[in-house]
């Protein structure tokens, strides 16, 4: 159960990922607020920042199951990437 | 002297006219909202301009009878008619350039009838397909026609700007799942538009093949009433690999390996260039915490049975890598595949010259062009933009694709974008002009390595319709001969693609 | 163009233009409203175009009031736009359609543009402290909380039941499920002193200063029983307390709010209640667009709905039902009855489709146009908890 409370929905400091993107929620990017300085952001709460992510995720399973029964991969891990990213 | 119409052509008179033919005033709009709502399409607008591209009045029709009654109308009046399906063209074809009649047909959505003996959907040009699939999934068929917008754009857009299908090398682009279609034509007069004899065949040899003209004509030769669509048994199993490479050259080689592979599952193979990963690294999760060694990536995908599929896949994952390719993974190949079917750009993917995050419109640039050329025409195309955004500081490199384009045959042709971001905030008079001119130069590029300007979204645009005629070459007069002999008078679509000249 | 224009324009322009030169209009076939009008006047896409243009002076506020009726604040717009969906999280920048509409018809009201059934439901609201629900019959505090006679539920302690106007007035059934739902898990709960709406819907409907009246009203009662944490079985009242609340009160705040369905989930979870009644029920579900898109909240409900033994239940997918929604919320029914009983329609058929005898709903607003339409497609409309209560051996 989730409970809302309003002192929980600030997200935490960030971490650096690249020169230009950080992480505040676990695999969960963030453009580096610096370079929104002419767009501003938007007081964004953690609850909507995780419900964009889950919902994300979910329509990509969701279009895959629209175009085909089933889903084959080829099961290996990533070539490029020290451990297969998730 | 030119034949235009002007906007000036419709009155009270008129009005009341097109009333007593709707008989329902809410499906008659000459109010502010409904003409400014349906002024632009997703591709860069002249937003100074905006009240220029008003239509005069909104149409929204219910049936082939109310579009030929309203066409009739125009054409005795010299009114410009812009039929509009969902608006969501990467190039101009819905936008008025004359005021007029806009008939926007997405209140002809219906599903008219599903045979499943003789594998067809006949429908009204307003629905999406998306939505359609939904329906049709239930019977294990499915129309293949997926556009990056598939989840918005309708089924009659699609016939008028002759769109591509990211699944087009297996199932073929909108021309080839179109198997007849009711078209009412500039003067009126509904047609029934086949390959020859009944609208349910798919190839005759009975006069001329009038099909093709009725596809990808942007609305200058009509408006599609009603279609008559493939279905093809639903695939089991979908199977996508991306592969990484440290360098454009390999992968453009691996590019012409996979499509060469005779494998008849093939769906798709998309060729991302070294700029495209660059800007994927600005917001892309799958793409930010890649190492700098992935500087291009090739993307293959195959539908079909399993016992096909399977098989094959182990053949793609042995090709793909065949050429130093690097598998990026389950997770990406995966879920940047299932993203490829709604891919339009997000305006945050923007950038000013100083590297802040600004709204930025996507101008999709999608020239055809055989495999032969696309290293070259990649620098060219670069080199062009690069200018401009140096110059002007509104312009934007998002990087460039390239996707199999043969319907049923991958091999040679391919569908070439190079993907421009604009700053339409920031546009005036000068500014637009720039544009104009750096969509001609890239435009140029493509004719002058033999390609065509466009392999889907339509040359409707400033800085595209003046190479039209250049493009058509010794065939432009025939062009010209049929709109004349089609549209007497000019209203259908008026503007686009230098069809003027038909008239001149 | 007035003052007002001139500064909503400018207030909102950035995220409408983000839409605006987007174009992309991945909203349209996800809209409730615009499925059934299939009118690009009612489309997401148009109402941000109309603060652009109203920027230019290319249309006021006149021009558009109408569209912007056309809205049941589903959020199915926002959330499919790939500016939301795709970048939204990453930019700290989604699209805010229904904060648009609600700013809009606030403006509306401001102008002189206001409705006339808003105005009257909201002039009757500002004098009865509820929602109008039960039509010409008035409603008022006195009767409140006469569905709970006979269950003994004190009023004020640490925990506070809020009950919609819906729930209290109109569909009393599914408050009384719920609220025994909850003394048979042992859960302590009081209700207020008075309660009032919690002046989400005069929001919706642009009646900003009465939404904050009872608001501020309503967190004034918490404090004075001494309310520490709010349970929300509606998802109206709930979206109201966690975005509404916030922004009236942002630097004192300090209830903590509870989701009614998560509740029960987690009680059923831990064996507090048990479903021991088989229902012989073929059911699906209907996702409430308050909790499925507006809050992604989808798993508990199907969840409680496979904990009920004997049930036969044929779910559709939470992405799927992006595009559903019954056409209750966001004051629809008021101005436009006949576009939400099309919307319930054709929600209804769709369950029709499934084969199933019952449409499960978790929203009380959802099910009266809802019920409406199932009457006429012989489906019976019930809500999860009123179901769960039957599972769980409750007398009504």
């Amino acid at each position: 159960m989730s409970i809302f409370r309003l002192g929980d929905q600030t997200p935490p400091e960030p971490r650096r990922i690249t020169d230009t993107v950080i992480e505040r929620l676990e695999h969960q990017f963030e453009v580096d607020p610096d370079l929104m300085q002419i767009t501003p952001q938007q007081d964004m709460p953690v609850w909507d920042s995780r419900r964009i992510f889950n919902a994300r995720w979910d329509h990509l399973d969701w279009m895959h199951a629209h175009f085909a029964d089933e889903v084959l991969l080829a099961g290996e891990l990533s070539e490029t990437m020290p451990e297969d990213h998730s | 002297m030119s034949r235009t119409a002007f906007k000036a052509a419709i009155d009270d008179h008129v009005l009341a006219e097109l009333r007593a033919i709707i008989g329902d005033d809410a499906r008659v709009r000459p109010d502010r909202s409904s003409r400014a709502f349906r002024s632009r399409v997703p591709a860069p607008f002249p937003v100074h301009r905006w009240a220029e591209h008003f239509p005069d009045v909104v149409i929204l029709p219910r049936t082939a009878v109310e579009v030929s009654e309203v066409v009739k109308l125009a054409n005795r009046h010299g009114i410009p008619i812009v039929p509009r399906a969902g608006g969501t063209g990467l190039s101009d074809g819905a936008v008025p350039l004359r005021g007029g009649i806009m008939i926007d047909c997405k209140l002809m959505n219906q599903i008219h009838e599903i045979d499943l003996v003789d594998r067809t959907v006949t429908v009204g040009p307003g629905i999406n397909m998306l939505k359609l699939n939904e329906e049709l999934k239930k019977y294990g068929v499915i129309y293949p026609d997926d556009p990056a917008s598939y989840p918005c754009s309708l089924v009659g857009g699609r016939i008028g700007t002759g769109g591509w299908s990211l699944l087009g090398a297996r199932f073929g682009h909108t021309r080839d799942l179109v198997i007849s279609m009711e078209v009412v034509l500039p003067t009126g007069e509904i047609v029934e538009i086949a390959e020859g004899g009944g609208r349910k065949l798919r190839k005759s040899s009975t006069g001329l093949t009038l099909k093709q003209l009725f596809t990808g004509h942007q609305g200058t030769l009509g408006i599609t009433t009603q279609a008559t669509l493939e279905l093809v048994p639903r695939p089991e199993t979908e199977f996508a690999a991306f592969f990484a490479f440290d360098d454009y050259m390999k992968a453009y080689a691996t590019t012409g390996i996979l499509t060469k592979s005779g494998l008849a599952t093939l769906a798709g193979v998309v060729l991302f260039d070294e700029k495209k990963i660059e800007y994927l690294r600005r917001d892309d999760e799958a793409y930010i915490p890649q190492p700098e060694s992935v500087r291009a990536v090739v993307a293959v995908a195959m539908y079909g049975r399993r016992c096909e599929v399977e098989p094959a896949s182990k053949e793609i994952m042995r090709l793909g890598r065949s050429n130093d390719g690097k598998y990026l993974g389950d997770e990406i190949s995966a879920g940047d595949w299932a993203s490829r079917h709604d891919r339009y750009a997000t305006p945050l993917h923007g950038r000013d010259l100083d590297g802040q995050a600004v709204l930025m419109s996507w101008h999709c640039e999608d020239a055809a062009l055989n495999y032969s050329v696309l290293p070259q025409v990649r620098e060219e195309w670069h080199a062009i933009v690069a200018r401009y955004r140096e110059r002007y500081g509104i312009f934007d490199d998002w990087g460039m694709f390239a996707y199999t384009s043969g319907s049923h045959k991958p091999w040679a042709d391919y569908l070439v974008e190079i993907d421009v971001g604009i700053w339409e905030q920031k546009l005036n008079d000068e500014n637009w002009a720039a544009w104009v001119s750096c969509k001609r130069e890239i435009a140029q590029v493509s004719l002058k390595y033999g390609g065509s300007i466009t392999a889907c979204h339509g040359a409707t645009r400033e800085g595209d319709a003046e190479l039209v005629p250049e493009e058509m070459g010794s065939a432009w007069p025939v062009v010209k001969a049929i709109k004349r002999a089609l549209d007497p008078n000019n209203i259908m679509n008026p503007g686009k693609q230098s069809l003027d000249e038909a008239y001149e | 163009m007035g003052e007002k224009e001139l500064e909503f324009a400018e207030r909102w322009r950035d995220n409408a233009y983000g839409c605006f030169s987007s174009g992309h209009k991945f909203c349209r076939e996800v809209c409730p409203v615009m499925q059934v009008t299939r009118n690009e006047n009612h489309t997401p896409t148009a109402f941000h175009a109309s603060i652009v243009a109203m920027e230019k002076g290319l249309v006021e506020v006149e021009d558009v009031a109408d569209d912007f009726v056309h809205c049941t604040q589903c959020g199915a717009c926002e959330l499919r736009c790939p500016n939301t969906l795709f970048t939204g999280d990453f930019y700290r920048h989604r699209t805010r359609t229904v904060d648009v509409v609600k700013a809009m018809r606030a403006l509306m009201v401001e102008t002189g543009n206001e409705r006339e059934g808003w105005k009257l439901w909201n002039e009757r609201l500002a004098l009865d402290h509820n929602e109008p629900v039960l039509g010409d019959v008035r409603v008022s505090q006195e009767h409140v909380a006469d569905w709970a006679d006979g269950l003994d539920i004190p009023v004020g302690g640490e925990t506070i039941l809020f009950v919609d106007c819906e729930a209290a007035f109109y569909r009393t059934s599914y408050t009384r499920a719920f609220a025994q739902l909850l003394q048979r898990a042992g859960v302590e709960f009081g209700l207020m002193r008075e309660q009032w709406c919690c002046g989400g819907p005069a929001a919706e409907m642009g009646y900003q200063d009465l939404a904050l009246k009872h608001a501020t009203h309503n967190v004034q009662d918490w404090r004075a029983v001494g309310a520490k944490r709010i349970i929300a079985p509606d998802p109206h009242d709930f979206i109201a307390f966690t975005e509404d609340y916030p922004k009236y009160f942002p630097d004192d705040y300090e209830f903590e709010i509870v989701l009614g369905v998560e509740l029960i989930h987690d009680l059923v979870q831990a064996g507090k209640i048990e479903l021991t009644n088989p229902v012989e029920r073929t059911v699906t579900y209907h996702d409430p667009c308050r909790l499925n898109k507006r809050k992604g909240v989808h798993k508990a409900p199907r969840e409680l709905i496979r904990a009920i033994p004997g049930i036969t239940f044929h779910d559709v997918d939470r992405v799927t039902q992006w595009s559903y929604c019954s056409g209750g919320g966001g004051g629809l029914p008021i101005e436009k009855p006949e576009i939400t009983a099309e919307i319930s329609r054709r929600r209804v058929a769709r369950a029709a489709e499934l084969e199933v005898d019952t449409l499960i709903s978790a929203c009380p607003w959802s099910e009266r146009p809802l019920s409406n339409a199932g009457h006429e497609a012989n489906i019976g409309v019930m809500d999860l908890f009123e179901l769960l209560a039957i599972s769980a051996g409750i007398e009504p």
